[in-house]
């Protein structure tokens, strides 16, 4: 199935085979090929090479031609400030600074910038078949309020003929704009008005339900499909939303989206969006944006769902985030580790296992999600099993299956974060990548070595001359003296005459003279072993 | 007698006409100023904020109640001076350098002035050390920031950087779109609001 399919598919309400992925890139595009926002948004070919950037990067089902809402208002001479990491932003309304209603056209497929983002939804068409092309179109209200700014608000009290005029304006514009999209080679007209979120469901009724399912049906009778994104505290209004006919209704993360779910879905239409734009996508780490996406996939379930960002994504959004989410989306496997690590990660759950691995035995540890149930995890364990009997009892191994809590903390004390892992001695040795026997042989070894020759250096011994006050003592202390200079070796020679002590080595005080050797090894300093390390020693001692 | 819950009504609705007429007539009749701002324009003003934060209004009809009372206010307002009333607190307001938006900053200045702040609004794109300049020229007790966008967050902390380091004993309070509880923990502003009608609150609140 192409991206193409799976997104019209969704938008249908059909059951997919995975769930399809619309990376709303715009501006961060730019940031992708080191350009400005303006460089980026101001030039066919950038946007061209941008995109496909992208779409290399993030391998989405869809994605936009250009996430700028100032193009139509540029277009009808509103004045823009640009900005190195945002989209513009208006900053002069002409229906506040002398220009008449009346005095406006629709603009052509050339004004502005329009020409050059059509030339570049026709390329990317063209280079990229199998995907889906979003046109992005500034929704009614929100260009009305480009036009004429925030008094727009007032006149929906003062002057609602006034109102109704523009609005129709606005919503003519959006028809012309979404059929030159569609010419270019678009399948989805996104109509984008955010500014709806300032208004409650009576207003909405009245001012944008009428224009915008006038230019829902207008899309759908080009067979094109329609979504109506919207971003912001907008809950008040999916439900009207919903009856406008789009086919689609998109959201950020300021609604839930289980509501947006079952409003969508009593209306027999699709949604999608409510990935966090910054505090995950932009600010967090590739295992929130995993886990975001994860939450996202499970509320939606397997139908009618498009799996994006709330809105125009940040500029300097982390690629690492964006490709977290790639590869969940288009591997089932790492889907369900991710959904594993996601669900649990605290950490004061964590071992200190800076201990761990100091046994004499070797310890191979395999993370896995479950050798049963997962290929890769089976193959790193069969692995791991056909190599240790070759050390005959010095190497010992085990699974870590991360469906179960303890393995889970084990991981994540371990630092762990890919699936499957295989750890010697408690460190990351090799991560997803099933070891060529020799490779594995050679990486224990190399550990029983390394083993071996801290066990060399760590080597202490001592020497008790236990004494209960008899003559013979000294002389015995003298010869041990003279035995381990002349040897020359690192013996510390001790007295113990406290008769408990003495008792404690299991002799009577008429035994003594007695001399005891005691070798030691240090394993633990200033701080505090886990019970599992400790263990380890303990079977040492047996 | 001049009804202040009538006027209080005319506030809610936006019906400026009413607003000022009923304000006009209180004073003829004698009204202390001071009751006919509390007891007429903040009380309408206060239902209309609980309303807003509620999700029963939304900013078109906030709008239009703070249109009445600025309205009821021109005339109230020299009225008060003579009384010598002093307003609840003194604010000022403006977004970061580097954003341009200025919805969500007009609906907290419209609301603080609605709730008796004397209110400085010093507009958009405002870089820090004119956030002290004109905050020691206003006597600020409480700055407001506001940014819409991720990119101007960052100005934020700078702002409230330069306001502390200037000495400056004024409570800073931060909100907007991607704006959380916890960047201003993080960078150290006394307070956040969700939105404008919590802004008053949070003033309040700060003040005490």
């Amino acid at each position: 199935m192409t991206g193409k399919e799976r997104v019209k598919k969704a938008f249908r309400s059909e059951v997919v085979d995975r769930v399809p992925w619309v990376p709303f890139v715009g501006c961060h595009a730019g940031a992708l090929l080191g350009v400005s926002a303006e460089k980026f948004l101001k030039s066919e070919k950038l946007i061209v090479e941008g995109v496909s950037k992208a779409v290399e990067l993030y391998r989405p089902d869809g994605i936009p031609v250009a996430f700028d809402l100032q193009i139509e208002a540029e277009a009808l001479g509103c004045d823009l400030v640009w900005a190195e990491e945002n989209p513009p932003a208006v900053v002069k309304h002409p229906l506040m600074n002398g220009t008449a209603l009346e005095d406006f056209r629709i603009p052509n497929a050339e004004d502005g910038r329009i020409g050059l983002v059509l030339r570049a939804a026709r390329t990317l068409r063209s280079e990229h078949p199998d995907i889906a092309l979003y046109g992005l179109i500034t929704g009614p209200f929100t260009l009305a309020l480009h036009l004429l700014g925030t008094d727009i608000f007032m006149k929906m009290f003062d002057d609602t003929t006034y109102v109704h005029k523009l609005l129709a304006f606005c919503k003519d514009v959006c028809v012309a704009m979404s059929r030159y999209y569609i010419e270019a080679g678009c399948d989805v007209i996104a109509m984008v008005d955010p500014m709806t979120s300032q208004i409650g469901p009576d207003q909405f009724t009245q001012f944008v339900t009428p224009y915008v399912t006038e230019l829902f049906e207008s899309i759908r009778t080009q067979d094109a499909l329609s979504s109506f994104f919207v971003c912001g505290h907008a809950q008040q209004n999916i439900a009207v939303m919903a009856e406008c006919k789009c086919d689609n209704i998109s959201i950020d993360e300021n609604i839930p989206l289980d509501y947006v779910r079952d409003e969508c879905e009593k209306h027999g239409i699709s949604y999608g969006g409510n990935l966090q734009l910054t505090s995950v996508l932009l600010l967090g780490e590739p295992i929130d944006a995993q886990k975001n996406a994860i939450a996202c996939m499970e509320t939606a379930g397997d139908k009618g769902f498009i799996l994006a960002p709330g809105c125009d994504l940040p500029y300097a959004t982390p690629q690492a985030n964006l490709t977290a989410i790639t590869e969940i989306v288009h591997d089932e496997y790492k889907r369900q580790v991710a959904a594993q690590v996601a669900c649990e990660r605290s950490d004061e759950d964590r071992l200190d296992l800076e201990e761990y691995g100091k046994a004499d035995k070797v310890i191979v540890d395999i993370i896995t999600l479950d050798s049963e149930a997962c290929a890769p995890c089976q193959y790193m364990v069969d692995a791991v099993k056909r190599v240790t009997p070759e050390f005959q009892g010095i190497v010992e191994w085990r699974e870590h299956k991360i469906k179960y809590r303890e393995s889970l903390v084990f991981m994540t004390s371990l630092m762990v974060r890919n699936i499957p892992t295989i750890c010697i001695d408690g460190e990351i040795v090799f991560v997803s990548r099933i070891p060529p026997k020799d490779e594995l042989i050679a990486a224990i070894q190399k550990r029983i070595n390394e083993k071996f020759r801290l066990r060399i250096q760590q080597r202490k011994a001592s020497i008790y001359v236990l004494d209960s006050g008899c003559h013979k003592t000294d002389a015995m202390e003298e010869n041990l003296k003279t035995a381990i200079r002349e040897l020359g070796v690192d013996i510390n020679v001790e007295k113990i005459t406290d008769p408990e002590v003495i008792q404690s080595y299991g002799i009577a005080t008429s035994q003594t003279p007695a001399i005891v050797v005691a070798k030691y090894q240090v394993k633990s300093l200033r701080r505090l072993p886990e019970v599992v390390a400790i263990k380890e020693w303990l079977k040492d001692l047996q | 007698m001049a009804d202040l819950k009538a006027l209080s009504d005319s506030i809610i609705k936006g019906d400026q006409k009413t607003a000022v007429d009923i304000t006009k007539a209180a004073l003829d009749e004698g009204m202390a100023p001071e009751t006919i701002l509390a007891d007429g324009l903040i009380a309408g003003m206060n239902i209309i904020g609980t309303r807003f934060k509620a999700n029963e209004v939304y900013i078109p009809e906030v709008l239009i109640s703070a249109r009445a009372m600025k309205m009821a206010m021109e005339i109230l307002e020299p009225k008060l001076a003579e009384a010598g009333v002093e307003p609840v607190g003194t604010a000022m307001i403006g977004t970061v350098q580097g954003d341009l938006h200025d919805i969500g900053k007009n609906l907290v200045v419209m609301m603080l002035k609605g709730a008796g702040f004397k209110v400085t609004d010093i507009g958009v794109d405002v870089a820090s050390d004119i956030f002290v300049e004109k905050a020691k020229e206003c006597g600020a007790q409480v700055i407001g920031l506001s940014a819409l966008l991720t990119t101007t967050m960052p100005a934020m902390e700078k702002a409230i950087q330069a306001i502390k380091d200037a000495g400056l004993s004024t409570k800073t309070m931060i909100g907007g779109a991607p704006v959380t509880q916890a960047y201003a923990d993080k960078i150290g502003a006394d307070g956040y609001a969700a939105d404008a009608a919590s802004a008053v609150d949070l003033a309040k609140s700060l003040l005490n």
